[in-house]
């Protein structure tokens, strides 16, 4: 389980990104009292505009980022006072995420059980599951750097799952993927689902939403404009479609701050 | 974890061509090949030099002491071809087009002068440029004046030994060791120096910067090891590979003397042995350990703070300059390690391995210097921790 309450972060500002974004502000607020609860066994999604605050949270919950204010607890761990334990529950996934282009999928998954400290057996029979579900074995020893970008993000989804998270975080995962690639992933969000874990994961695809979901939060500017599970927001909606309702909603923000 | 990490970042270090380029091969093989340069080359210049015939003006007559003399020198003193100016405008036109590289001017009175004994004054015309004409007319009319010499000792029955008051001889009481410490023994640190810095280079830009580029450091924060222990297995890298282009640059020097054959002497031989020794080395590491960290925790803010591999190399980069300037110090004879020299960072390094090179070294001066590059590792480990820590430096 994700417990988010009051969630805060600010950023100080140098003096070049106050010339770049035109402000004399020393500091920008990203994420501005953002509160949920993403239950085990659901998949929540944060929805959210480039620049709405999206992946800060996400790297909030992973602990990249340290909260300005609030709390996070993940598995009931609090992130900010026990961070290296959280860590242990977490396996984090971006569309962006780099690999170890030099070593081979069969070192790097060792490497990362090395990290969590998953014995060597228990890596080799997670590494086996995965490898056969997600068809790696015949590049398990090739050099990530010559693999096609598909046999990389099957190589991320394993590096992702090999120590069993009990939270899943996906940072825009599919973004920049092709359909085949970013259909693997679409699996692996549904499985996590079905194995009972923690799902969370933002985009601004509205297509993967509607198709995954149970819970959607939307954040724009860093602030929470709807929390509330998928069949509400669906039973609810003003526009004819899932992308016309988003669109409304942050665009009713605009119109109240004019 | 901090092993872990450390073994990774080592295997993909050592799969990365660019820094295997950096911190072996240019460093074994650099010295071997401008040694081999150098020796080939000097060789060539030196045998061309010597072969050269040099054709030599003398302003004056056919029957002039100088012209007579110079036809009278043997050949190996260097093949010369004579002809004779009418004045010293033709004779120094001629050095110019370089149709004469020396130039003789015997002064008006020069045969009056001999005649009575007094001295005779003789000028000498050559281009700086051509390098080598000083030394060969130097030699001709060094010669000359000796002949002359005598021929005036038994003019005017002189016995040369009655008129030489002192017979002086000096006596170095320096040992080759000695020697070699103190006048080139500021090679060695040097190459250390140097070195140590490239070898940090392009593992410290690519282990930190190259990461966050890459997009694998948020996997790295994402799994449950301290940033500190990243940091130090990240670190212990970039400080091996610095010892290690070091060591490797060392070898090369080593090999290329022994391949090449270039020192004769055998006691300066046996001094390059004796630098080979475990005691030796293992004193030198024991200096330069701390200084390699010393330029890793210089190195890694930078690159940590930079966006780009191209940043961070632009930012190190002019950096080499700041450290090789004072490891040259040791190439000044006289510069000794001292209290305040041991203060220097970089330049007690120097000083302090030429003085055990010479086996001269004192051990509270070796404390100084090696308490002031502890101090410094630390500090600069200290503010690679704190610029590591800080998450948007780690994060683009």
């Amino acid at each position: 389980m994700i417990e988010v309450n009051k969630l805060r972060k600010e950023f100080t500002l140098s003096k070049t990104q106050r010339k770049e974004l035109n402000t004399t502000d020393r500091t920008a607020l990203a994420v501005d009292d953002v509160s949920f609860v993403c239950e085990p066994g659901r998949i929540f999604s944060i929805l959210g505009p480039n620049g709405a605050g999206k992946t800060t949270t996400m790297r909030m919950l992973s602990t990249i980022f340290k909260p300005t204010s609030g709390t996070i607890k993940i598995a009931g761990i609090d992130v900010s006072e026990h961070p290296q334990e959280a860590r242990k529950k977490i396996g984090f996934l971006t569309g962006s995420t780099g690999l170890y282009a030099r070593l081979t999928p069969n070192e790097l998954i060792q490497y990362f059980a090395d990290l969590y400290s998953i014995p060597k057996d228990v890596c080799l029979e997670r590494r086996e599951k995965l490898y056969t579900l997600l068809d790696m074995h015949e590049f398990q020893s090739k050099r990530i750097g010559k693999l096609s970008t598909g046999m990389k993000q099957k190589v991320s989804i394993c590096r992702t799952m090999i120590h069993d998270p009990e939270v899943v975080v996906f940072d825009e995962p599919t973004s920049g993927l092709d359909v085949i690639t970013a259909e693997n992933i679409i699996q692996l969000i549904r499985d996590c689902k079905s194995e009972g874990k923690t799902v969370i994961f933002s985009s601004h695809i509205m297509s993967e939403v509607d198709l995954l979901c149970d819970d959607i939060a939307i954040i724009h500017k860093g602030k929470l404009l709807h929390n509330g599970t998928m069949n509400d927001f669906r039973a609810n909606m003003q526009a004819p479609n899932l992308t016309a309702e988003f669109i409304r909603i942050v665009n009713a923000t605009k119109l109240e701050k004019v | 974890m901090i092993f872990t990490i450390f073994k990774k970042e080592l295997k993909d270090t050592l799969r990365d061509r660019r820094t295997l380029i950096m911190m072996l091969v240019i460093p074994v093989a650099i010295f071997p090949i401008i040694l081999s340069l150098f020796v080939t080359v000097s060789e060539s210049f030196s045998k061309e030099a010597a072969e050269k015939t040099i054709q030599i003006g003398v302003v004056g007559s056919e029957d002039n002491y100088i012209i007579k003399q110079l036809r009278l020198l043997p050949q190996e003193l260097g093949k010369k071809n004579i002809t004779v100016y009418k004045d010293t405008v033709e004779l120094k036109a001629a050095i110019k087009i370089d149709s004469a590289q020396i130039g003789i001017f015997p002064s008006a009175d020069f045969a009056m002068s001999m005649e009575i004994k007094k001295p005779a004054a003789v000028t000498v015309f050559f281009n700086a440029t051509d390098l080598g004409m000083k030394e060969r007319a130097e030699a001709y009319l060094g010669t000359i004046e000796s002949i002359a010499k005598q021929e005036r000792y038994i003019d005017l029955k002189i016995n040369a030994e009655e008129i030489k008051p002192l017979e002086i001889s000096y006596s170095n009481v320096a040992s080759s060791k000695e020697m070699i410490g103190k006048l080139a023994g500021g090679f060695l640190p040097y190459i250390f120096i140097a070195f140590g810095f490239i070898g940090c280079m392009y593992p410290a830009i690519d282990l930190f910067t190259g990461e966050k580029e890459r997009g694998t450091i948020e996997t790295l924060l994402t799994t449950p090891v301290a940033r500190w222990q990243i940091l130090f297995g990240k670190m212990g890298v970039v400080v091996l590979s610095g010892l290690l282009a070091a060591t490797f640059a060392l070898l090369g020097l080593f090999l290329s003397i022994e391949v090449l054959d270039l020192v004769q002497d055998p006691e300066i031989l046996e001094v390059i042995h004796g630098i080979l020794s475990p005691k030796f080395i293992l004193m030198l590491f024991g200096l330069l350990f701390p200084l390699t960290v010393f330029f890793a925790g210089m190195m890694i803010p930078i690159a940590v703070y930079a966006k780009s591999f191209k940043e961070a190399q632009s930012i190190i980069t002019p950096m080499n300059i700041i450290v090789v300037l004072p490891a040259m110090v040791g190439f000044f004879p006289g510069i000794e390690l001292n209290v305040v020299t041991a203060c220097i960072p970089i330049v007690n390094i120097v000083l302090a391995t030429k003085e055990l090179i010479a086996g001269t070294l004192d051990a509270g001066l070796l404390g100084l210097s090696f308490a002031v590059m502890v101090s410094l590792a630390v500090l600069a480990v200290f503010i690679s921790y704190k610029r590591f820590d800080k998450e948007t430096n780690v994060v683009i």
